[in-house]
This record gives structure tokens, sequence and C-alpha cells, in this order.
């Protein structure tokens, strides 16, 4: 160690050293400017490259779609998982290509996958395309399909030449039931995409977020992969309960099959809507429009007429059904059912002429047949001018898209139309609440009254009589309820409009809802008239969800919900992650005027126009509707019936509204109330609520047949009752000794005033005479054939409205 | 003498920058380890930190035991280095026994309670033989007799290295090492230039051969690494896919970088960026600025490696000295090259910061015996 110690370290080495140090920061120096060099000379490049290799050079691994659940846990929509088998030509063409025989042998032995290629055309692919390194040789395959194969590919120690392919894994949506409720679910297209209904509303919530799989080479130049998984799609709880559902889609299909073809080419309704509703919570029990489709095959055509019409190459000039022409933009904006009419729907309606073509509107346009010069608004293509001729493929194409954007939207939210008299519910709400109406009123009707320089006849054209406030309602007679819309005033009218949502959005959770706020009044553009027709529901346009929703608010003690379908999230493992409670938006009438609502659409039902609507051995309320559609006086009429049941304490309401029903005289309520008997006569035992009134023999009778028939066909009531007397509602007249005010040609001949009305008004008995030809009474006013026993107008083009 | 024999009125000397730096550097490893790791440590063992932990115990119990060393008299390492040559020798070939391991298909690794790499070992038992060697060696040192003992004993170790561990990047470290060594003691420079342009002269024959395809991949991968250095696009998809993925990053990473943490590269494309390409992602998220300021403390770190050894109070602390100096910065060196692919890939980790529990835990040994020297320096008012 001494020895150690006297050696030192000399100057000579202490020099060398300095130069090795020399060289060593040579090197760095160097180094530094090998590092600049390349941020210099390919930074930006680089840059690119890392962006860019990002998507490439990773898999995507798809998370899964969301469930959509009932109300009881039953499946409407779920994702399942397939398989894509890809292959890597790149690397079967390695070592000579010595992995391809063997693995086209494989491939080709799994007698389940349906391969696009067959086993040659595949070898030409691989060998043509040596740099290919992605092709889907079969698409969404099953799990049972490629277990074979999978085993295979993941055992790479027992087959070693099995190289260049994998499984891609993705989801594919499944509707169980096919079309059940398909307005409110929606479909997926394209990319996890949601399109309509639930899924297009949750569509992030459903989707998930994809995880991804990285490729990579490790030290030794082998592939490995590293997996970030998938967090997948969160399910939907709704509120809907799928038996519901099918019975009110089973007697909608029911009814329009039987009306299919009966008064023009075509299905039994344009469109039948039916929404049932838990009034206490604003939960959607279900919702069913017609015509449906398949979920799982939205794009199908074959039930839809697709018309392409002829003057598709004559872009711009469109001939519009009168025959005069007009301008493409114009017909554009006022579609070809705008076209003038007479002049008097041009003053009374003036919103609906300004908004008529409003994208909202169009549900109530036939937009199959439209020209082809008009697109839908939806589409997202103005109908410009520019010169360019379309082809016929074209064209229909167009057509196809329209028709089935058509197909798609849920009637019950989408489309607009005026309610018609289940408007007078709310009429006399706004009025009791305001104070405006006491209840004690009478109302004497006379057929018709002139507001406005207009003749606005009663639906009754030879008149009601004296009516007390609840007649008026039991009656649905329009001139009492314009002498109570004259009563209440605009300004109160327009505000409880308000109140109860009309012109504004409820906000469901379902895509597409129609906003209303140019389709009705405001001060400033109501007139009179307006406001006398907007009082039995005419001349503003509303949607079904609005309705029923304001609906519940009326009987529900005043309490608007939030109308919604959704109750839950659950995440991937089910736990609960989200609740939608009831939200009550707002108070609309008090709990008082809402018991009278309720006891005055009691009434409708047990003795009034609603008595058809009636299911055997229940006590429901309700109000009918027959609106004239516009344009009016051709004979085209929406039909309704908002009911509640029990009448006592109403646990469902439900709406049902027939958009034309394909029948010779549109105008009878009696449509919609049978089918809401229909519908209610198996909801309500299923619902579990009890039947409290004695069945008389002939419905025992009745009920114990449709125990059994109930699949087999809908109601044929007037068979079973025999000849019925119809009022306007199509309901049958009561008899004189029940209700003797309310019987028409037999009532006083004396002048009785009106109490509550702004002027006296008369009524007067009039005198009928017979038309020898066709047996029709003639109205001596007008001249205008009437039934003998309905006295409801028998030419379906005249209109009540004029 | 127990080494102990200070002189009074002299103050003990400890190299405070040498330390701070070291503990800089390895910090900063430790930041960049977790950047870059906890991507790959977060899929593959569900805890983003696993890297670091086990790095983090490593450094610690490095750290200690480079205390026990710098309070150990160096001079008692020379009375071992022989046995530190044999113990090398013997644990390489553990390897071959059932203590051995593959850690990614390499088998270079012991299990001895804890895992052990014996590469790691040779490098430090290297240094004190040759020290001690070179100094019992004296004036002799250039004689034909010593040089050849040298060469074969040289030989032998890093021969053993290379075939039985596979590892021909620690190799070429521990002759790096020794030839500097002699280089610094020797009077001579002429011989080993000469040495060092024949070195030269081989390797681009064979580079040459190589780009001719006289030599293939199917020979050697060694081969292969070569032929993905020359054209690094050509082979994207395997062979030059780690060279060229660590270009991008450093490209990408422009003056200043994408951030701390903010590398795109280490998610899944750079493969076990924490290892050998570590440098790569220091470039992508801080820079040239940052990459030139590591290079910078690693110039510090060699510039108080040339002090102490000048102020070294004998040959042997000198030469001990220098064996570290030569062993960090050859690996710095070869592994910036490797990463910017001015050289071959040969696998060659960046001292202090990628990650490897045998590599520091000896790399602080080597601190401690620098240290140790640097105590023993004299000040003389």
């Amino acid at each position: 160690m001494d020895n150690l110690r006297n050696q030192k370290f000399t100057e000579k080495m202490q020099r060398k050293l300095a130069v090795s140090f020399m060289v060593v920061l040579l090197a760095f120096m160097g180094l530094s400017t090998r590092l600049y060099a390349i941020s210099r000379d390919n930074g930006d490049q680089y840059k690119k490259q890392v962006l860019s290799q990002q998507s490439y050079d990773s898999v995507v691994l798809p998370a899964k779609r969301g469930e959509i659940v009932d109300c009881n846990g039953t499946k409407i929509a779920v994702s399942q998982k397939v398989y894509n088998v890809v292959v890597d030509a790149k690397t079967l063409n390695q070592k000579d290509g010595q992995f391809l025989e063997p693995t086209l042998t494989v491939l080709y032995e799994q007698p389940d996958i349906s391969y696009n290629y067959t086993r040659s055309e595949l070898r030409d692919y691989i060998v043509q395309n040596p740099g290919s390194q992605y092709r889907i040789i079969a698409k969404k395959q099953t799990y049972e399909a490629v277990s074979g194969l999978m085993t295979i590919l993941n055992d790479s120690a027992k087959f070693p030449n099995i190289k260049g392919v994998w499984l891609e894994e993705a989801y594919q949506r499944n509707y169980p039931y096919d079309s059940l409720a398909c307005d409110v679910i929606g479909f997926v297209q394209g990319d996890n995409e949601g399109s309509y209904g639930l899924e297009e509303y949750y569509n992030d919530i459903l989707t998930g977020i994809n995880g991804r799989e990285y490729g990579y080479l490790n030290d030794d130049s082998n592939l490995e992969r590293t997996i970030k998984p998938a967090e997948n799609g969160k399910t939907l709880v709704t509120s809907l309960d799928v038996n519901i559902q099918s019975i009110i889609e089973k007697h909608i299909l029911a009814f329009n099959k039987e009306h299919e073809n009966e008064a023009r080419e075509g299905n039994g309704s344009k469109n039948t809507g039916v929404i049932v509703m838990n009034p206490n919570t604003g939960e959607i029990l279900a919702m069913a429009s017609y015509p449906v489709y398949n979920l799982n095959d939205p794009r199908n055509t074959d039930g839809l007429t697709i018309e392409v019409s002829e003057d598709y190459g004559m872009n711009g000039i469109v001939i519009s059904e009168n025959g005069e022409e007009e301008g493409s933009t114009e017909a554009a904006e006022g579609t070809a059912e705008t076209a003038e009419t007479a002049e008097n729907t041009a003053d009374t309606l003036p919103d609906a002429e300004e908004t008529a073509g409003e994208p909202v509107l169009s549900a109530n346009v036939t937009s199959v047949t439209a020209p082809a010069g008009t697109e839908l608004p939806e589409t997202g293509e103005e109908a410009e001018a520019p010169a360019k001729q379309k082809t016929y493929e074209e064209a229909y194409e167009d057509a196809k898209m329209e028709a089935l954007n058509a197909l798609w939207k849920n009637f019950c939210i989408n489309s607009t139309y005026e309610p018609g008299s289940t408007m007078k519910p709310f009429t006399m709400a706004t009025g009791l609440e305001s104070g405006e109406l006491t209840g004690e009123e009478n109302f004497v009707c006379n057929g018709v009254k002139e507001v406005g320089g207009h003749k606005i006849h009663c639906n009754n054209r030879l008149g009601h009589g004296k009516l007390t406030f609840s007649g008026a309602l039991e009656q649905s007679c329009n001139v009492a309820f314009m002498n109570m819309g004259a009563m209440i005033g605009k300004d109160v009218f327009l505000k409880y409009n308000r109140e109860f949502n009309f012109g504004l959005k409820t906000n469901i959770d379902l895509t597409g809802e129609a906003l209303t706020n140019s389709l009705v009044f405001d001060l400033d553009t109501m007139t009179p008239t307006d406001l006398a027709i907007s009082s039995f529901g005419q001349g503003f346009n509303v949607t079904m969800i609005q309705m029923i929703t304001g609906f519940c608010s009326l009987i529900n003690g005043g309490y608007y919900y939030q109308p919604h379908v959704v109750t839950k999230v659950l995440n991937d493992d089910g736990v609960v992650v989200n609740t939608f409670e009831p939200r009550v938006l707002k108070q609309t009438i008090s709990k008082e005027t809402s018991d009278k609502i309720v006891e005055l659409c009691d009434n409708v039902v047990s003795q009034g126009t609603g008595k058809s609507a009636r299911p055997a051995g229940y006590r429901i309320g309700g109000k009918t509707g027959t609106a004239e559609k516009y344009p009016r006086k051709r004979g085209n009429y929406l039909v309704s019936f908002m009911g509640f049941a029990p009448a006592e304490n109403p646990q469902v309401v439900i709406y049902t509204v027939i958009d034309e029903p394909n029948v010779p005289s549109q105008a009878s309520a009696r449509y919609a109330t049978v089918l809401t008997r229909d519908i209610l006569t198996e909801l309500l035992p299923y619902m579990h609520i009890f039947m409290t009134e004695e069945l008389t023999e002939d419905e025992k009778a009745e009920l114990m047949e449709k125990q059994i028939a109930f699949a087999v066909s809908a109601s044929t009531e007037e068979e079973e009752t025999g000849e019925v007397q119809l009022d306007e509602e199509g309901n049958p007249i009561a008899p004189a000794d029940d209700s003797p005010q309310n019987t028409v040609g037999t009532g006083d001949e004396e002048t009785i005033t009106i109490i509550g009305g702004e002027e006296p008004e008369t009524y007067e008995k009039k005198e009928l005479s017979i038309d020898r030809e066709t047996g029709y009474a003639i109205d001596p006013e007008t001249g205008i054939l009437l039934d003998p026993t309905t006295y409801a107008p028998v030419d379906p083009y005249a209109s009540d409205l004029e | 003498m127990d080494g102990r024999g200070r002189r009074k009125g002299e103050k003990s000397f400890f190299d405070f920058t040498l330390l701070f730096v070291v503990i800089f550097l390895l910090c900063f490893g430790l930041v960049m380890l977790y950047s870059v790791s906890s991507y790959d440590a977060n899929l593959n063992y569900n805890d983003s930190s696993y890297f670091l932990k086990k790095q983090l115990i490593s450094t610690i119990f490095g750290l200690v035991i480079m205390t026990a060393v710098i309070l150990v008299d160096y001079h008692i390492w020379s009375r071992f280095a022989f046995l530190a040559y044999v113990v090398s020798a013997v644990l390489i070939l553990l390897v071959l026994t059932p203590l051995g391991y593959e850690v990614n298909g390499a088998r270079r690794w012991l299990n001895l309670g804890m895992s052990l790499q014996p590469a790691e070992v040779a490098k430090v038992g290297v240094i004190i033989f040759y020290a001690s060697l070179v100094c019992k060696l004296g004036k002799s040192l250039m004689t034909k007799k010593s040089l050849f003992f040298i060469g074969i004993t040289t030989a032998f170790i890093a021969g053993m290295i290379m075939i039985i561990t596979e590892n021909l990047s620690s190799a070429i470290i521990v002759v790096g090492i020794v030839f500097m060594m002699i280089f610094v003691a020797s009077d001579n420079y002429k011989e080993f230039i000469a040495i060092g342009a024949v070195g030269v002269f081989l390797a681009a024959i064979v580079i040459i051969l190589v780009q001719k395809g006289v030599l293939t991949s199917e020979q050697s991968f060694r081969f292969a690494r070569i032929e993905a250095w020359l054209n690094p696009e050509a082979f994207a998809a395997d062979k030059g896919f780690q060279t060229l993925q660590a270009l991008y990053a450093i490209g990408s990473g422009e003056y200043f970088g994408k951030g701390l943490g903010q590398s795109m590269q280490k998610l899944g494309y750079i493969p076990e960026a924490q290892n050998d390409m570590i440098f790569s992602i220091i470039c992508e998220e801080l820079g040239l600025f940052g990459a030139v300021a590591v290079m910078v403390l690693f110039m510090i770190m060699i510039w108080r490696f040339i002090v102490i050894a000048n102020n070294a109070e004998d040959e042997f602390g000198a030469l001990l000295v220098v064996g570290v100096m030569a062993h960090i910065s050859i690996q710095v060196i070869l592994n910036i090259a490797v990463v910017t692919n001015t050289i071959p890939n040969t696998g060659i980790t960046l001292p202090f910061i990628s990650y490897g529990g045998s590599a520091v835990v000896f790399l602080l040994i080597e601190i401690g015996l620098v240290l140790s020297v640097a105590r023993s320096i004299k000040y003389k008012n």
C-alpha cells in the first residue's frame, strides 16, 4: 500500500487525461450538433409523423353501446359483439409467403364464417397487394362462427405458421322487438351514431369511450400489443312498458288494417298516434304512431310508396294542384297544399299561412308525394333554383329519402296540428282559474255564431239549444265555447295558453320535438275570430306531447311535470349513476280548478260525446276532438280522444290521435274513442286498476268474447249494438228523456237569454225540409244536406268553419 | 497504514459539486422515468408508478452503499483487485446456471435474492482490477508482456460478456474503459491512435459489407441492426422501428419540447422507452434545450472527475477516477449516439436516468469510489 501511495499521477498522465477530456467534449459537441440537425431538418416532418401514426398504428377497441330497457328491465335495444376477420397481406408475404397457404387452409376450414372472397380470390389479393395490412374478409360474424378460428389464432405455439390474420371486434345494435316503440327508440347508423328518439338524444351516454390497442416492436423486433380497454356505454332505464307499448301498437295496427284502402289507396290513416302517460310523474309509459318501421332494418322501403313526380327534371317550376304555376321557392315555403283556397281561410288563419313552410308543419304535408322540386327542410337542402337537371335516379333517391324521413319521424312529438275540441277543457280551466267563468253559466246554441264578420258553425248545425256549463263540454258545443272565449278575453286566454306550454317545447328527452312558437297566436296577431276558433282548438298548432302533458296538469291538481322517458342511467355493472326524478316545472291551475275539470271530463264520458270511449267496468274521464284540417273544406279531419282513468283518481292518461282516418266521412271522433276504448279495455286490467262499475250482461259477454278474441280483431261495436244514432262526434245520441236540454229539434220555442253572454242570443227551432231525391234533411239557412238522424253535414266538403 | 493518516492543519476535502450533480441527475432521472414509464406501467401492471417505485428503492439502496464506499479508504480495494476480476467472471458464468434468467428474450440477469446484472459488476471489477494492475506494472506497463496480459484478460472478460450474456454494448464499454485507462497511464500516443484507426477501419469494412449485402441480417441480428441504421425508413415496420420512432420523438420535440409529461411517443410507440430510449423522450418533452442541459450536466460531472484525478493523492486513486470517467462518458456518448441514429442500435442505457436497478447501484458505487478518492485530496492552505 505504501507503494501505491508513492506512485503519483504524473503530469504526463494529466496531459493525457486532458486529451481524453477533449475527445469526450468533442463527442458531446458532435452529438449536440446532430440533435440540432435532426430538429432543424426533420422537425416538421417528424412532428407530422408522430401525429399521423397515432391513429395508424393502433386499433380502436369499440366500446359497447349501452342498452335501452323498459321499466321492468326488458331489453328493447342491445348491442351484440361481432367480429370482422382481417388479413394483413404484408405479414402473409413475409419469408417468401411460407405462411400463406397454411393460413388460407385454416381460414377456409371454418364452416360458419361467410367470407366475401373465395380462397383463390383472397390468395390473388394477398399476392398482388403485398403492402396491404388491413383488409376485412368477413364482416360481422358471430362469436360462435369465429370461435374456432379464435382458438387457433390465440395458440401461436401450436400453429406457428398461422400469421397475418386477426379478429377485429365490433358491436352490432339489435332490437329484439323489431318495430316495437320504433319512434321512441330510434336506430343507430354508421359509426355508432344514434338517429332519432332515445338513440340520438342520449347518444353521448349510450356511446361510451372506445379503447385502443397499440402494436409495437420490442428489442428483438417481435410485435407486441398493449391494450387500453374500452369504457362501455351506459344503460338507459326507461319508463316505457313493453306490454303497454305492445297493447297500443296492436290496436293501432288493427285500426289501420281495418280501414286500409277504404276511402283512398293506402294505410287506414295518414298517421295514428297514441301516448300513454303517468299524470303524477310525467313518465311516458308508451308512445306509438303508425306507420312503423323495423329498427333492425330502418332503410327497408318495402312498405313505402315512393312517388317521383313527373316533373322531376323541371327544377324551378312546380305545378300546384290547382294547376297554377308557382315558383319553386314559393312552393317550398308553402308546399303543395298551401295553394290559395277560399278567401275566408286566409283571414281566419293568418299564422298558418305564414308558417306553413316551417319544418314542423311538413309532417302534416304529404311529404311522400311532394314535388321533386321541394325538398324536405330536414334533409338540409334548400330548394334553391339551380338550373341543374335531375336524373330520374336522383329524383327517386330524393323521394325515397323523403319517404324514409317521414317514416322515421315520431308523430307524437314531431308533428303539429290543430287540436280541435280536446282543447276545450283547457279553455274551461282558463276561465275557471282566472275567474272569468264561474262554472254556473248557461249557454244557448242555435248552431252558428257570427264573430268578426265570419259565420262560425257549431258541430251541430241545428244547435244544441240551452246548455249548462258542463253540458257545453259534454256536447262539445262550439258556440258555447266561442262565448266562453269572448268572456275570457284574448289577454287571459293567451296568458294561460302559455302557462299550458302551448307554443313552447315540453323538452321531453327525445330528439325532434317540434317547436310551435310560430304556430300560435300572440296578442298582436289574434283577432276576435281567432279567439273564437281557438277556444275550441282550431287556428293554432300543438304537438301531441304538448297536449297530453298540459292535460295531465289539468287533472292531477295542476302540476305541470316535464314529460320524460328515461328514469335511470346505469353503468356497465348495473349500478345506478343517474336518476331522473319527476320534475314539476310549474303549477298551471289550482287544485280546485283541477278537480272541477276532472268532474267535467267525467261527465263527458258518462253522459256526453265520449261515451264510446268507456271500457266496460270502468269510469273514465276524457274529451273528444274532431279538428278540421287546414286547408278547410277538403273533408280532411284529425280526430282524437284525450282520456284518463280511473275518473276519480287518475292513474293513467291516454291520448289518441288519428290523422285523416281512411274513411269516407272522417269527421267522427268515434274512431278515436273506440280505439281508446279497445286499448283501455286491455290496458287497465294490466295496470292493476280495478273495475268499479257494474257490468251489464252485454258487456260481460263482450269481455268474455274479447278475452279470447283480443288478438284477433279490433272491436266492431257497431255490429254488436246494432243501429245506433250518432252525433257529430260519432257517439250515440242520448235519448231525449235522459237530457232533454240536449235534444235537437224538440227544444222550446221561446227565446232564452243566456247568462254571461255579451249580447242576447236567441235560439229558434228550425224547420227542416227533406230532400226528396236523397232523403237527407236540408238546412234552411245554408241549403246544406244534413243527415236526418245526426244533423251532421252529409257533404264532407262542407266546412264547419266559414 | 490505515489510510487515515492525515496531518493536522489539513482540511478534509469533499467534492460537493460532484455530489450535487449526481443527486440532481438522479432526481431528474426519476422524474423522467415516471413521465416515460407511467403509461406502460399502468397498462401492464395497473400501477402507473410501478417502475418509479422499483427504481426509487434501487436508488436509495445505491446511495446507502455509496456512503459506505465513501467512508472506506479506497486503497483497500487494491487488495481485492484480482478478486474483483474473478468474481466478475464467475458471476457472468453463473448466468448459465439456473440462477440466471431471461428478460425480454435476453439472458443477462442473476437472481441472487435480488436481481443483478453481472455485466454491471464487471464494469466496477474491471476498473479496480486494471487501476491496481497498472500501478503494479509501473514502468513496465508498455512492455509486450504486460500489454499481452492486459489484452488477454480484457478479451476474456469482454468476450464472456458478449457471448454468454449476448451483451455487445457492455463488452464495448469494458474494452473502452481499459483502453482509456491504459491510454492515460502510458506515455505513448501512436499505438493508441493506430488501435483506434484499426477499430474504425474494421467497423467501416463491416458496414460496407452489410451495405453491399455480403453480410445479411440472416447471419446475425447485429447485421440487421446495421442495415436498419443505414436506412431506418426502409425497415420502419420492424428492425428500424425503435430507432425511427426515437428520431420522430427527437424531431417532434423541436427546441423547447412539448412539455414535461406531454410526449406522445411514449404512448406505446417507443418500446420500453424507460430503458435505452429515455433520452429521446427527454428530447420530445424538453426539447433540444433540455437535452443539451442534460449533456452539460454530464460534462460538469466529467470535469469534476478530471479535477479529482489530477489532484488525487496517488496514481491508483487517479486511475480509479479515470476508469469511472471512461465508463460514464462512453456510456453517455454511445447512448445518445444510438438514440440519434449516429451509430447502430446496441442497447446502452443512459447512466443515472434510464431504468435499471443494478446499473444505478453500481454507478453509485463508482461515484462512491470517486468521492472517496476526492476525500483524500489534501489542501495545502
